[in-house]
């Protein structure tokens, strides 16, 4: 302990705020979160913690939160510290369509969460959230995807696939080889449930999917939808294996 | 001198408003919709002083929006979104610049599976009623609906009596109201009804 | 102007952790244990009381379970002060809610807001977290009976059986190994009788040292909340034959 670790959000002499950065490692500790952009849909995932025997399945609170009718929010960190911030974003949704007529747009949406986790990280007797966030979706009258991150400091960015959380460095190396532009749905589904199951081992009941589609579109997948996923996963990397075998062999 | 008029019929509630926008002695618009979509399931249909009807409507229409998203899509009951906007007249008409908006709150309850209509004014009296108008509408409506309605009228028999009413008011009121947009509110959510 | 926040309040530990919020919790598991079970018929709420004398003269209200309006009751491990301030928040929001709707509070939305006062305090103001973890039964048209458990740190989570404060993984383990889905009301109360009289640490168990309460339907389709008088647990305990020792199972 310095003491440039203790006082909330100040500078350290070799220019650290040390708040922030341990905020960045609360996220770490938070289960996974991923975004993939395909040609024309956007689909977050994330690792589902197991549910206990004794934990009731009807009230588990998700990972993925719905901001408005065309925005999803997907987290890793502390879960309190996300609600807080999902409900703000949530008002400023509503706000912004009582206000402007139009419904948010995902980059507006995006600053306007990274400019509350700054304030965070710049106010008197506050502690930044610890939290990283994945926000998906559609502009209103528009068939591009969108997809963009913000992080604990406040800073943001738009990305093509990206993740975030636990073992997000393995799933990042994972997406950047294999994602390729112009994914069609099925095949951005199988990528993020793939590079899922690089963190995940446990397969389908503890992964968690949502794809978005223009025009208001949000479908959540059964467990049993992303287990043909993850069956199909498994069986190609059962075949490449075998295909592998002899030619080692030979 | 709008028209806003509701029936509740067996398994759907409809509502009529009517087209124009005055202002003094002048129409301004004939394509008006004084209705506003709260949620899958309620339609609130507003009258009263220009300016306040809209924006109040819109910042009830927000807020029950904000708790469908807060409550992961469950939506608020019509009884419930009637008493907030209840509340919300009611809170208004004790500040120095009361709302005077008058509202009906056509709704489809997804529990009890039954449709309801709401009458709310804008000193926040509430009630559930089989028919309710407000306005002009209220005055010409009224003893043909007392005569004619029937709590287990199906659409059809539904629009028909709207029909009726709206004729009655074409022949009586002395303005053009330029027709109506009618909207049905039933189990399968809200829709527009060419008439 | 800043001296007046920076002080103490709840900061991030070089690893992520918020430590204020760790020691809180630590405190609660060496707290009275609660246990709460959800049956096919109602919520099972039980707490071993640990402040006990001859001389405590109260008027037979619960020192650890409170009502929180006509469908909850909430019970409480850890720092009844500190409760009494969440409680007094529940039951204004709760009101406030039926005020506004006209219809009672769902379970779930009362639950976020008090986890949301809760998480407030582990990150501004300058003041420590909350140092209680509470037990909720609860009913509403959305899910029926539930059962939910809040923590310092404003997580919160539901559940069909589960426990805090002292003794609190042992009683789940009993928990995990005795639930079953299809528990009637009456087995939900015996069970919960059981796992006490395991977890806690005097062997002999009375209504002394027990506090108890249960949600269920009455014929009429109303909620009945019971805090149960000393004579019903009492009799409860004689019932299960827990001061028997000998397991009838």
């Amino acid at each position: 302990m310095s003491g440039y670790d203790s006082a909330l959000s100040i500078f350290s002499p070799d220019g650290h705020v040390f708040q922030v950065e341990y905020a960045s490692e609360a996220v770490k500790r938070g289960t996974c979160a991923v975004g993939v952009k395909g040609k024309e849909c956007v689909v977050l995932g994330c690792e589902k913690r197991t549910t206990l025997k004794l934990q009731d399945p009807r009230i588990t609170p998700s990972k993925i939160c719905k901001i408005d009718k065309h925005a999803l929010l997907a987290f890793a960190g502390l879960n309190a510290d996300a609600r807080i911030l999902v409900d703000k974003a949530r008002v400023e949704a509503q706000s912004h369509r009582l206000t402007l007529e139009d419904s948010v747009t995902i980059e507006y949406l995006t600053k306007y969460i990274a400019g509350v986790q700054q304030k965070y990280t710049q106010s008197g007797g506050v502690r930044p959230f610890g939290i990283a966030t994945i926000i998906a979706g559609f502009d209103s009258n528009d068939t591009v995807p969108k997809l963009y991150q913000t992080e604990p400091s406040g800073v943001y960015n738009a990305w093509k696939a990206h993740a975030i959380g636990r073992s997000s460095k393995t799933v990042k190396e994972f997406l950047e080889k294999n994602y390729v532009d112009e994914l069609s749905d099925e095949e951005t589904i199988k990528l993020t449930v793939k590079s899922l199951l690089e963190v995940v081992q446990t397969g389908a009941k503890n992964i968690e999917i949502s794809v978005l589609k223009a025009g208001d579109v949000i479908k959540q997948l059964t467990v049993d939808e992303i287990k043909t996923y993850v069956d199909e996963i498994e069986s190609e990397k059962a075949a490449e294996a075998e295909k592998k075998k002899p030619k080692s062999k030979d | 001198m709008d028209v806003v008029l509701g029936i509740r019929l067996k398994d759907c509630t409809l509502i009529a408003t009517s087209k124009s926008v005055t202002r003094g002695i002048s129409v301004l618009k004939e394509d008006d919709d004084k209705t506003r979509i709260l949620n899958e399931h309620n339609l609130i249909a507003f009258t009263g002083e220009a300016g306040d009807t809209v924006q109040f409507a819109e910042y009830i229409q927000a807020n029950i929006q904000l708790y469908s998203m807060r409550e992961n899509d469950i939506e608020l009951s019509p009884k419930a979104t009637a008493s907030f906007v209840r509340n919300q007249l009611a809170t208004s008409l004790r500040t120095r610049k009361p709302y005077q908006v008058n509202v009906l709150i056509g709704g489809f309850d997804t529990k009890t599976g039954k449709p309801t209509l709401n009458y709310i004014d804008y000193i926040g009296t509430q009630a559930i009623l089989p028919y309710a108008a407000h306005g002009y509408a209220a005055f010409y409506c009224m003893s043909l609906l007392d005569k004619h309605y029937r709590p287990e009228m199906e659409l059809n028999d539904g629009l028909k009596l709207l029909e009726m009413s709206i004729k009655e008011l074409q022949t009586r009121m002395p303005m053009d109201f330029k027709g109506v947009i009618v909207k049905v509110i039933d189990k399968e959510g809200i829709r527009k009804i060419d008439v | 102007m800043s001296r007046r926040y920076d002080s103490r309040t709840t900061i991030f530990s070089p690893e992520g952790r918020l430590y204020q919020v760790e020691y809180a919790q630590e405190a609660i598991s060496q707290a009275g244990t609660a246990i709460g079970i959800l049956t096919t018929e109602g919520v099972v709420l039980a707490c071993e009381k640990k402040i006990t004398s001859k001389l405590l003269d109260n008027d037979g209200t619960a020192e650890k379970l409170y009502i929180i309006n006509d469908s909850m009751i909430a019970a409480v491990a850890g720092m009844t002060s500190d409760a009494s301030i969440l409680v007094n928040n529940a039951r204004v929001y709760g009101q406030q809610y039926l005020k506004t709707y006209n219809e009672s509070v769902p379970c779930e939305m009362l639950i976020k807001k008090i986890c949301d006062i809760k998480q407030g305090y582990t990150q501004h103001g300058g003041l420590r977290p909350f140092g209680v973890s509470f037990i909720y039964a609860g009913y509403d048209d959305r899910y029926e009976f539930q059962l939910f458990t809040s923590n310092p740190s404003g997580n919160y989570s539901g559940w069909k059986a589960t426990s805090i404060g002292a003794n609190n993984s042992a009683a789940q383990t009993l928990l995990k190994k005795d639930y079953k889905d299809d528990l009637t009301l009456k087995q939900g109360c015996e069970l919960a009788i059981k796992i006490l009289s395991k977890t806690m640490d005097s062997s002999n168990l009375n209504s002394e040292k027990v506090e108890f309460a249960t949600l269920s339907k009455g014929k009429d389709g109303k909620i009945i909340r019971k805090i149960w008088s000393d004579k019903d647990i009492d009799l409860l305990i004689k019932e299960t034959g827990v001061l028997d020792a000998k397991d009838d199972e």
